[in-house]
């Protein structure tokens, strides 16, 4: 409902190039452009140290190790919170819950929603009246209240904030799929698909579907970072990830109390998110731009 | 005209149909007593099989599940949405008290979004492909991905106790309004920054600019009259959507700056488990996002009457 007008305008023809190694033109597009190739390193800068883990941290995030609230110094970089843990190893041991809610969340909205989209845009009729209805049902709420909804039904938990956030956004990926896959089925070859007594399932999953992945991916990049705002934001809330748990929304949150005394508590957690999202969003803007410049994917 | 506003008033009905189906659903078809739920949330564990007998009854919840709906949906076509446990008051009552609250703050919020973000776009169009293009996309980027609440607090901590201009939370005035609409828009300022740069530069060159411009106009008039005026027809339906988000992100900008608003109520809602308040909160939200994005719809389509030949 929210806009049948832009809905419509989704639906750009992209027929995505075929991948031929480091020599696609994509790549090559991509590549060329230092915003994003930087936010991507930053990234897997992200994901080597949230893979390493308690590894790679200079203290036992979990533990006390010293007075509470001591302020940033060569010994804490980040000053200790309000139990005496050290807030850097908390930040850095936080990304694996970030990543991951960012990774679970975007597969559990995304595989649904291409499944519905496509099945909407290729079956027409009534299933995709009664598949769009629902997705527009679903759209007209913000993301956060569709997740605040789900929570309220699963109890507050990191988990249930990943499957919260992923419910939420499937529509988003429905209506999406279902516009590429609308524009596709139009084209020649997947009429000569079908002539040649192809199964409908064959043709969307082997030739429809294939060809609708670039606004997808797009789509997932700017997801993943959208997913750890919403989530973190739920954590800060007190509805998601429960103490003593390094989780960056939840941290900000204990240190609010304090937040003039120990600034350093609430502020470095966000720090690292923004670090991430912003890192998001440039790789995923880079994408869009480097399959096919007019695509249009709202992230 | 008429026509069009008829026949989108009449695709609302199904969407918040809907609506009031998929939330009474959910907090009522998931595993989990509701009277339980709320003896022990409400009323501090004290669960007695007489007390919940009674709560059983009062509430209806020994009737099938279509019976309950049906009540309900009748109820809120009326305007009410049943009663708050924790409160011991009716829903819509609580919800209006606190509404003016946050529809101030997300008036404000947008306010600042479009003060912000229209400069800021039109700025980098202007200068499309140049360091001041890349910092104003730069600081966009920046601000569409902070999460709300650290920006909250992070402006809490510079404007309040660094530089004392306005108090951190509460009390009355415009001087509260300040820093939460701030917040909230800022966030905002960063997608209406991006999506300005990206209409104008595509408004820029079109034929009609050229054509201001080579009978002579000052820049000022083909860049105000010609070009922005054009260049926000695509805006006002992000409007639309980004007032709704904000309804929404209020929840989390009531709760940093402890305003009494419809936010920061369904979130204490939640915690307490008082599901009728929760269910309330969330299904007058979605009614006015709907009904914002309505009237933004019937007014892209008086702006731009293409659009009504097309739904």
């Amino acid at each position: 409902m929210a806009g049948p007008v832009a809905s419509e305008a989704l639906a750009a023809p992209v027929v995505a190039p075929a991948s031929r190694g480091l020599r696609a033109p994509w790549v090559r597009r991509f590549l060329r452009n230092k915003g994003a190739v930087a936010s991507l390193l930053v990234l897997l800068a992200w994901c080597v140290v949230a893979l390493l883990g308690t590894r790679v941290v200079p203290y036992d995030p979990t533990e006390t190790v010293d007075l509470a609230r001591q302020p940033p110094s060569a010994t804490y970089w980040f000053g200790t919170d309000l139990l005496g843990r050290d807030v850097f190893s908390r930040v850095l041991v936080g990304s694996q819950i970030s990543l991951w809610l960012g990774f679970i969340s975007v597969t559990l909205g995304a595989v649904p929603g291409v499944f519905l989209g496509l099945i909407a845009g290729y079956k027409g009729g009534w299933w995709d009246t009664v598949i769009s209805r629902c997705m527009d049902a679903l759209l007209a709420f913000p993301s956060i209240l569709l997740a605040l909804v789900v929570i309220v039904a699963l109890g507050t938990s990191i988990e249930n904030v990943m499957i919260a956030v992923g419910i939420a956004t499937v529509p988003q990926y429905a209506r999406l799929v279902r516009g590429s896959v609308l524009s596709i089925k139009q084209l020649p070859y997947v009429e000569a698909a079908r002539v040649v007594g192809n199964r409908p399932w064959r043709i969307m999953l082997r030739h429809v579907l294939v060809n609708a992945y670039a606004p997808v991916v797009v789509l997932s990049t700017l997801q993943i970072g959208n997913a750890i705002l919403i989530g973190s934001g739920l954590s800060f809330l007190g509805l998601g990830a429960q103490p003593p748990t390094p989780e960056w929304g939840l941290m900000s949150a204990e240190g609010r109390e304090v937040l003039k005394r120990a600034w350093w508590i609430s502020t470095f957690p966000g720090l690292a998110i923004l670090t991430v999202v912003v890192a998001c969003n440039l790789v995923g803007d880079g994408l869009r731009s480097a399959f096919d410049p007019r695509m249009r994917v709202e992230g | 005209m008429g026509r069009y506003i008829l026949s989108r008033v009449l695709q609302l009905l199904p969407v918040l149909w809907l609506i009031t189906l998929i939330v009474f659903m959910i907090m009522h078809v998931l595993p989990g007593d509701p009277a339980e739920l709320m003896l022990a949330g409400a009323e501090g564990g004290a669960i007695t099989p007489e007390r919940l007998r009674e709560l059983h009854q009062e509430m209806g919840l020994d009737d099938p599940l279509v019976v309950q709906y049906l009540r309900f949906l009748g109820h809120a076509m009326i305007g009410d949405l049943g009663q708050s446990i924790r409160f011991r008051m009716p829903v819509t009552e609580l919800i209006l008290d606190r509404f003016a609250s946050t529809l101030e703050l997300a008036v404000f919020g947008l306010l600042v979004a479009l003060l912000i973000g229209v400069p800021l776009g039109m700025l980098a169009a202007l200068r499309q492909n140049t360091a001041i293009d890349t910092a104003a996309m730069g600081i966009a980027y920046v601000s569409a991905s902070m999460p709300i609440y650290w920006l909250g607090l992070v402006s809490i901590l510079i404007f309040s106790f660094i530089l004392g201009w306005f108090p951190p939370a509460g009390g009355d005035g415009w001087q509260t309004l300040v820093l939460p609409a701030v917040t909230l828009g800022l966030v905002s300022s960063g997608l209406v920054a991006r999506l300005i740069r990206s209409s104008m530069v595509e408004v820029l060159a079109e034929d009609y600019i050229r054509t201001s411009r080579a009978k002579g106009l000052p820049e000022r008039l083909v860049l105000w009259r010609h070009g922005l005026k054009n260049a926000l027809i695509p805006v006002v339906t992000m409007v639309g959507l980004q007032f709704g988000g904000m309804l929404a992100g209020a929840v989390v900008t009531e709760t940093v700056f402890s305003r009494p608003g419809v936010g920061r109520l369904v979130v204490s809602a939640i915690l307490a488990k008082d599901y009728p308040l929760v269910q309330g909160c969330i299904i007058f939200l979605a009614t006015v996002y709907l009904t914002v994005n309505l009237a933004v719809d019937v007014a892209y389509a008086w702006l731009d009457p293409r659009i009504r030949y097309t739904v």
